[in-house]
C-alpha cells in the first residue's frame, strides 16, 4: 500500500521518471511534505523541479504558482538560493503568461519590466528582455511593437542566459507566420530544417509550423515529409498540443483520415492541458478537421478518451465540431478582450 | 644492407597520448580493441582483394616481469612503407589541427590504423610493428616510443603478408597482460568475429572464439538453441539470463538477441546494449539503438549499416539509425506478441518483472496493449491485482489521475466496495483512459474525489430539518476556507468527516498558499488568475451522520460549540489528508487546541466545585 514517503524518497522517485503528470504528482507530494514539515530549502528545491516539469508537460499554471512561491522566498533571502536557475525559470513563466487571458496587458508589462530589471541587476545581457518583449507583443497581436523589439534584440549580445539559437530562430519564424509572409517563414526556417540549429524542442515545433506555409506555396511533397517526421517526434507528448493543432490544420486539407488519427491519439493530451491557448488552438483545428471528415466519411464514430466530458453522440461529427468550435470561440473572445484587438479570433478563422 | 632511419614526430606524442586516453578512450584496456580492430580492418581489406581468403588473428604472451611481451598478429593486407608514412603524417596533421580534428575526423583506414596503434602507448613504452604488405615490396619494421622518436627500416628477410605488433608491458599495466584477462578481453571484443582468434601463452594454445554461433547470421535459429544462446549471452554480458527474443531487421544487415533482464529495472537506468559493428565490438553502452521503452532487455546487436561516432560508443542519430531502431523495436514487439499468443506463462513472468516497460510500450501501441492488458498490474481498492482480474469483477473501472486523489478517497471507496484504480503512477492513468479504445466492452471512468459522494447515502428530509441550524452554523464557519459542509451517511462509521477537494479548489489552495509567500507583483497576478477559476472551486467537508461524534455535534444545543467543533474537524481533516495549511488554518488549529484544553479544565473545576 502507499505509505507516506519521506522527502528524499519522493524526490528520488521523481528524478527517476520522465517528464509527465506522474513525475509532477511526485514532486507536488514532495513539496507538500516539505511544507508540512517546515523544510524550506527542500520545499524550494521541489518547486524548482515543479516549475521545469510543469512547463514542459502542459501545466503552466502549476509552474507559475510554484515559481511565485520561489520568487517570494528568494527575495526574502537571496543569499540562500541560486539566482541563475530561478532567473532561467522566469523566462519560461514569461513565455507562458500571455496564455492566461485573466492576466491583463498592464500586468504583463509590469512583469516584463520586473524581469528586465532583475536581469540587469544580475549583470545579464539585455537581449533576453528584448527577446521576451518581442514574444509577448507577438502574443498580444501587436506586430508593430513586436517588430521593433525584434530589430532591437537581434543587435544585442547573447550570453549564457539567452535562449538558445534554435529557439530564437523558431520565434523569428513565428513572427513571419503572423505577418503572413510564407516566403520569409521558410527563409527563417532554413537553418532549422537543414539541421544546423536544434535543441530539445527544435525542430519538433518547427516541423509542424512550416506545414501551412508550404501548403500555401504548393510545396506539398516537402510538407508531407516534414509532417511525417514532425509527428513522429512529438507523438504522445503533452508539450506539443499546439503542434498537433498545426498538424490537423494541414491534414484536414491533404489527408483528413490521417488527421483523424492525430486527433484521436492526442485529444486526451489536449483535453487535460492547462494552457488555455494551446487547448483553444487544438479545439479550433479539431472542429475544422471534423467538418471535412464528415463530408468524406459520414457516420464515422470518433473514438473519444474515457475521461473526455463530451456527452453527445460520437457519431454526429457536426455536433461534435460545434462543441469544439464553441469552446475555441469562447476562449478567443477572452483573449481579444484582454488584447484589445481581434488578433486571436482571426487566428481561428482559417484561410 | 637494410636501410635504417631515425625520425622524430613533428608533434608532441605524449600530448597526443594524453588526448587519446583522456578524451577518446574510456580506459587503457581498449588497446586490445584497437589492435583487434586494426587486424580486422586489415583482414577485411585483404578479403576484398582475394575472395575466399581465410583470415586469422593470433595473440601470444611471452616472458615474465619486465620482459612480459604481447604479440598480436594478423594475416591481413599489411602495410607498405608508403602506408606507414601516411599514417604517421595523418597523426601529425591531426595534432596540428587540434584534438577535435583527431576525434571527429572521417579518417581513412590507414589513419585509423595509426591512431589505434597509438593507444598501445597507454600500456607499453615501446611498440614494435613488423609488417609485410600483400601488395609486395620489402617487409618493414616500425619502432616507436612515447617520447616521439621512432625508426623505420626495411627488413632483410621477407615476411608473409600481415602485421605483427609487439608490446612490452609497463609495470602499471601488468594486469592487462595476464593470460586470463587477455583471453576474456579477446572474447569480449572478438566473440563474433568470423575467423579464429587464438591465444598462446605458457605453451597452451586456445581458440578464443571457437564457438562462433550459427545464429549470428540467422537470429531466428536462436529459438531452437536456447541453452546455448543463454550461456553465450551470460558469458558476454556478465549476467544470468533466463529468456531472450531474437531480433532482425528487414534488410538482414542488423540482427541481435535481446536478453530479458532477470531483475527489475529503473525507468531511468542507463541502457547498455552491446553492439558489434561488422562483428567487432564497437559499443558497450549504445543507448540509442533501441526504442526508449525497451529498458527491460540487454541486447547483443550486430550491424554493418550504422555509422559510429568518433568515440565509437554511439551511433550518429540519422535516418538510418531511426529506421533500424524502429525495426528492432518491431522485432521485439513481435516476440512479445508471439509469447502472448503461444506462451502466456512466459509472458506473465516477464510482465511481473518488467511491468513498467510493458506499460510504457502499451501506452504507445494500442494493439500491443490489447494483447497484454490482462496481465498488467495495477493498485486498486481491491489490492494489487492484474487488470484482467479487475475487469472480471464486471463493473465500471473507476480511476483517479493522481496518487493524491487516490489517497483522498481510497478508504471511503473501499469501505463502500467501490472498485477504484490508482492512476497516479506513471502510465497508469493513460492506460485507464485508453483501455476502452484497446479492448472492447470495458468501461472506465475517471473518478474525482468529490464524486465519491455519489455512493453516499442521503439523510432523510426530516433529519435534514433537525440538522438545519447546525449545518448553517457549519457553513458559515467554513465559508472563509471556501469550503462547505454536507451531511451524508457513509462507511466506515468511525470516520467522522471526509474532506474532498476538486481539481479547481486544489489549484485555488495552491494559488493562495503561493500568494502568501510571493512578491506583491506576482501575488496580484495570482489574484487575477484565481478570479478566472469558477466559484465551483469549493471544497466539501462531508459530515458522517453514522458517526456518534458527528451526531453529537449536529444536535448539541450549545450553538457556540458547533462552529468551533466544525472548524476543528476541518483542520483535522486537512491534517489527516496531509494538506499543507495556510496561515488562517494554522491559527484555527492553535486556538482550537488551547480552547479545548481550557474547556476541559474548566469543566473539571466546575464539577469539583459542584461536589
Amino acid at each position: 500500500m502507499n505509505t507516506e514517503m519521506d522527502f528524499e524518497e519522493l524526490m528520488d522517485e521523481a528524478y527517476g521518471l520522465p517528464n509527465g503528470t506522474a513525475k509532477l504528482g511526485m514532486l507536488e507530494e514532495a513539496a507538500r511534505v516539505a511544507d508540512v514539515n517546515g523544510m524550506e530549502e527542500e520545499a524550494y528545491e521541489a518547486r524548482s523541479e515543479i516549475v521545469e516539469t510543469a512547463t514542459f508537460c502542459g501545466y503552466p499554471m502549476k509552474a507559475l504558482i510554484a515559481f511565485s512561491w520561489q520568487l517570494g522566498k528568494f527575495d526574502q533571502q537571496p543569499e540562500r538560493y541560486d539566482e541563475e536557475t530561478l532567473m532561467w525559470s522566469y523566462k519560461w513563466i514569461l513565455g507562458e503568461l500571455s496564455s492566461f487571458p485573466e492576466v491583463s496587458r498592464d500586468k504583463m508589462m509590469e512583469l516584463l519590466e520586473d524581469f528586465g530589471r532583475r536581469f540587469k541587476s544580475f549583470g545579464y545581457s539585455d537581449r533576453s528582455y528584448w527577446y521576451y518583449r518581442f514574444r509577448i507583443f507577438m502574443d498580444l497581436g501587436d506586430l508593430e511593437e513586436a517588430g521593433s523589439s525584434y530589430a532591437k534584440f537581434r543587435t544585442m549580445d547573447r550570453d549564457f542566459m539567452s535562449d538558445c539559437e534554435a529557439c530564437e530562430q523558431d520565434e523569428i519564424m513565428r513572427y513571419w507566420i503572423l505577418k503572413g509572409d510564407d516566403e520569409q517563414v521558410l527563409e527563417a526556417a532554413k537553418p532549422i530544417l537543414k539541421g544546423r540549429m536544434s535543441c530539445a524542442e527544435i525542430p519538433h515545433l518547427t516541423l509542424s509550423e512550416v506545414l501551412m506555409p508550404l501548403y500555401r506555396l504548393g510545396r506539398i511533397e516537402e510538407a508531407n515529409k516534414h509532417q511525417q517526421k514532425g509527428y513522429r517526434m512529438i507523438k504522445g507528448q503533452n508539450d506539443f498540443v499546439q503542434s498537433f493543432a498545426e498538424q490537423m490544420d494541414y491534414l484536414a486539407r491533404t489527408n483528413p483520415s490521417k488527421g483523424i488519427d492525430v486527433l484521436e491519439e492526442s485529444l486526451v493530451l489536449a483535453a487535460d492541458h492547462e494552457d488555455p491557448f494551446a487547448k483553444m488552438m487544438f479545439y479550433a483545428r479539431a472542429a475544422q478537421l471534423l467538418r471535412r471528415w464528415a463530408e468524406e466519411s459520414p457516420g464515422y464514430r470518433l473514438r473519444l478518451p474515457a475521461s473526455f466530458p463530451y456527452e453527445g453522440d460520437p457519431g454526429d461529427l457536426h455536433a461534435m465540431a460545434d462543441y469544439f468550435e464553441g469552446y475555441a470561440k469562447a476562449a478567443a473572445e477572452k483573449y481579444d478582450q484582454r488584447n484589445g484587438n481581434h488578433h486571436v479570433s482571426s487566428l481561428l478563422a482559417n484561410v | 644492407m637494410a636501410a635504417s632511419n631515425e625520425y622524430r614526430f613533428q608533434v608532441n606524442l605524449s600530448g597526443m597520448i594524453q588526448i587519446l586516453s583522456n578524451h577518446l578512450y574510456s580506459s587503457p584496456k581498449v588497446f586490445l580493441r584497437e589492435l583487434m580492430q586494426n587486424a580486422t580492418d586489415a583482414i577485411t581489406a585483404r578479403s576484398e582483394a582475394e575472395p575466399g581468403f581465410q583470415g586469422e588473428v593470433r595473440v601470444e604472451l611471452t616472458g615474465i616481469g619486465e620482459q612480459l611481451t604481447m604479440m598480436v598478429e594478423d594475416n591481413g593486407i599489411g602495410l607498405t612503407e608508403a602506408d606507414i608514412h601516411e599514417f604517421l603524417a595523418m597523426i601529425g596533421q591531426s595534432s596540428k589541427r587540434g584534438q577535435q580534428a583527431l576525434l571527429d575526423g572521417e579518417t581513412s583506414f590507414i589513419g585509423r590504423f595509426g591512431i589505434g596503434l597509438l593507444s598501445c602507448f597507454m600500456v607499453s613504452n615501446e611498440i614494435v610493428m613488423l609488417t609485410q604488405s600483400a601488395k609486395g615490396g620489402p617487409s618493414m619494421e616500425w619502432r616507436g616510443k612515447p617520447d616521439g622518436t621512432y625508426t623505420i627500416r626495411q627488413l632483410e628477410t621477407q615476411l608473409s603478408p600481415g602485421t605483427k605488433v609487439y608490446l612490452r608491458c609497463t609495470p602499471d599495466a601488468a594486469h592487462y597482460f595476464e593470460p586470463e584477462y587477455v583471453k576474456e578481453a579477446l572474447f569480449y571484443y572478438g566473440a563474433l568475429l568470423p575467423y579464429p582468434v587464438t591465444l598462446r601463452s605458457e605453451g597452451v594454445q586456445d581458440i578464443v572464439n571457437a564457438d562462433s554461433p550459427v545464429w549470428l547470421t540467422q537470429p531466428e535459429l536462436a529459438k531452437g538453441r536456447k541453452a546455448e544462446v543463454l550461456a553465450f549471452g551470460g558469458r558476454l554480458l556478465g549476467e544470468t539470463f533466463e529468456d531472450f527474443i531474437p531480433l532482425t531487421t528487414a534488410s538482414g544487415r542488423t540482427g541481435g538477441i535481446a536478453f530479458v533482464l532477470p531483475h527489475a529495472v529503473n525507468l531511468n537506468a542507463k541502457r547498455s546494449h552491446r553492439v558489434y559493428l561488422k562483428r567487432m565490438l564497437i559499443s558497450e553502452k549504445a543507448e540509442n539503438i533501441l526504442p526508449d521503452w525497451a529498458f527491460f532487455v540487454k541486447c547483443l546487436i550486430w550491424t554493418d549499416e550504422l555509422q559510429p561516432t568518433a568515440s565509437r560508443e554511439h551511433f550518429y542519430e540519422n535516418e538510418k539509425l531511426e529506421e533500424v531502431r524502429s525495426e528492432l523495436g518491431d522485432a521485439l514487439r513481435q516476440g512479445l506478441s508471439d509469447m502472448a499468443e503461444n506462451q502466456t506463462e512466459r509472458l506473465k513472468k516477464l510482465i511481473r518483472l518488467h511491468a513498467l516497460s510493458m506499460k510504457a510500450l502499451a501506452v504507445q501501441d494500442q494493439d500491443f496493449y490489447a494483447m497484454i492488458y490482462r496481465w498488467l498490474p495495477f493498485e486498486s481498492t481491491r489490492g494489487h491485482r492484474e487488470l484482467g482480474e479487475l475487469m472480471a469483477e464486471g463493473e465500471t473501472l473507476y480511476f483517479t489521475t493522481t496518487v493524491d486523489e487516490y489517497r483522498q478517497i481510497h478508504h471511503v471507496a473501499s469501505a463502500q466496495s467501490l472498485l477504484v484504480i490508482n492512476g497516479g503512477y506513471i502510465y497508469d492513468n493513460d492506460l485507464m483512459a485508453t483501455l476502452p479504445l484497446a479492448v472492447q466492452n470495458v468501461h472506465t471512468e475517471r473518478l474525482q474525489p468529490d464524486q465519491v459522494s455519489l455512493s453516499f447515502t442521503d439523510v432523510s428530509p426530516a433529519q435534514r430539518n433537525d440538522y438545519y441550524d447546525a449545518l448553517r452554523l457549519a457553513d458559515s464557519a467554513l465559508q472563509r476556507f471556501r469550503c462547505r459542509a454536507e451531511v451524508k451517511g457513509f462507511k466506515p462509521e468511525d470516520l467522522p468527516v471526509l474532506f474532498t477537494l476538486s481539481q479547481e479548489s486544489s489549484t485555488l489552495r495552491a494559488l493562495e498558499k503561493a500568494s502568501e509567500e510571493s512578491t506583491e507583483l506576482f501575488s496580484s497576478v495570482l489574484g487575477s488568475l484565481s478570479s478566472g477559476i469558477s466559484s465551483a472551486g469549493y471544497s466539501t467537508l462531508y459530515l458522517n451522520v453514522n458517526n456518534p461524534i458527528i451526531q453529537r455535534v449536529l444536535t448539541t444545543p450549545d450553538s457556540q460549540m458547533t462552529p468551533i467543533a466544525i472548524e476543528m474537524l476541518y483542520v483535522n481533516a486537512l491534517m489527516m489528508g496531509h494538506y499543507a495549511m495556510n496561515r488562517q488554518e494554522l491559527e484555527v488549529l492553535n486556538q482550537g487546541i488551547v480552547r479545548f484544553i481550557d474547556w476541559g479544565l474548566r469543566a473539571n473545576t466546575d464539577r469539583k466545585g459542584d461536589a
